[in-house]
């Protein structure tokens, strides 16, 4: 299956675009995704605490904009935002 | 009534005369509008400017939910509320966030107003990154979202 993570304030040190690409199982879930982003940080930023202490703290967004758990079953070709720890106004 | 919208720097910019535009009304006797503006110093750091960065359907969403709640919550049904944020590069004093309210006694405008910034800051999904003197610039911690399930 494949799943679009894209990307949001503090995230988008992780890229040069707006948004990652993963492989992942079929029933796959957030807490997967939360998973496959680690091990990514692991790979190309030889795990840059800073960047995993943000995807360890941040909420995860549907595609029908729903702030979804960890338990949250992904769909195949679906969009999930990482949304970090927010500060607006 | 409710306006909400996400205003791209690049196109535009935040304006309180096109809330009080929006807000007036001799339906009601009391209008607050907040601004917040970008300063010069944060943390002992010389700030020169300011990218806010946004997830824009979720932030209307929380918007319109808070809207929402203050009917039940605060138990103020009559009300005409503006809100914009900012989403892109803003200097020094510009406007990145304009909520204007208007409601009939003013102990139920400072109460809204007041409640909606508090509410925004807990549960929409904005981001700002300071620009600095150096030329160096660094996102704001900021705190994990709350949303209605939490």
């Amino acid at each position: 299956m494949k799943v679009k993570i894209q990307l949001f304030g503090a995230s988008r040190d992780f890229s040069n675009k707006n948004y990652l690409d993963f492989d992942v199982g079929k029933n796959s879930t957030i807490k997967d995704i939360r998973n496959k982003l680690i091990n990514y940080l692991e790979e190309e930023f030889h795990g840059n605490e800073n960047y995993k202490k943000i995807v360890k703290s941040s909420a995860f967004c549907s595609e029908d904009n729903n702030i979804v758990s960890d338990n949250y079953k992904i769909t195949n070709n679906e969009k999930i935002a990482i949304i970090p720890p927010i500060g607006g106004g | 009534m409710l306006h909400t919208k996400i205003i791209d720097t690049k196109d535009s910019k935040l304006s309180i005369q096109k809330a009080e535009n929006f807000i007036s009304s001799q339906d009601y006797g009391a209008s607050i509008f907040f601004t917040g503006t970008v300063r010069n110093e944060n943390n002992n750091q010389i700030v020169t400017g300011m990218t806010y960065d946004s997830h824009d359907e979720l932030v209307i969403k929380s918007f319109e939910e808070i809207y929402d709640e203050a009917n039940q919550k605060l138990n103020i049904k009559d009300k005409s509320v503006f809100i914009e944020h900012a989403k892109g590069y803003l200097t020094l004093g510009e406007i990145s966030i304009v909520i204007a309210v208007a409601c009939k006694h003013r102990d139920e405008a400072y109460v809204l107003s007041r409640y909606i910034i508090e509410e925004i800051k807990k549960r929409s999904p904005i981001w700002k990154k300071e620009h600095y003197h150096n030329k160096e610039s660094s996102w704001l911690k900021g705190n994990p979202i709350l949303h209605e399930k939490n």
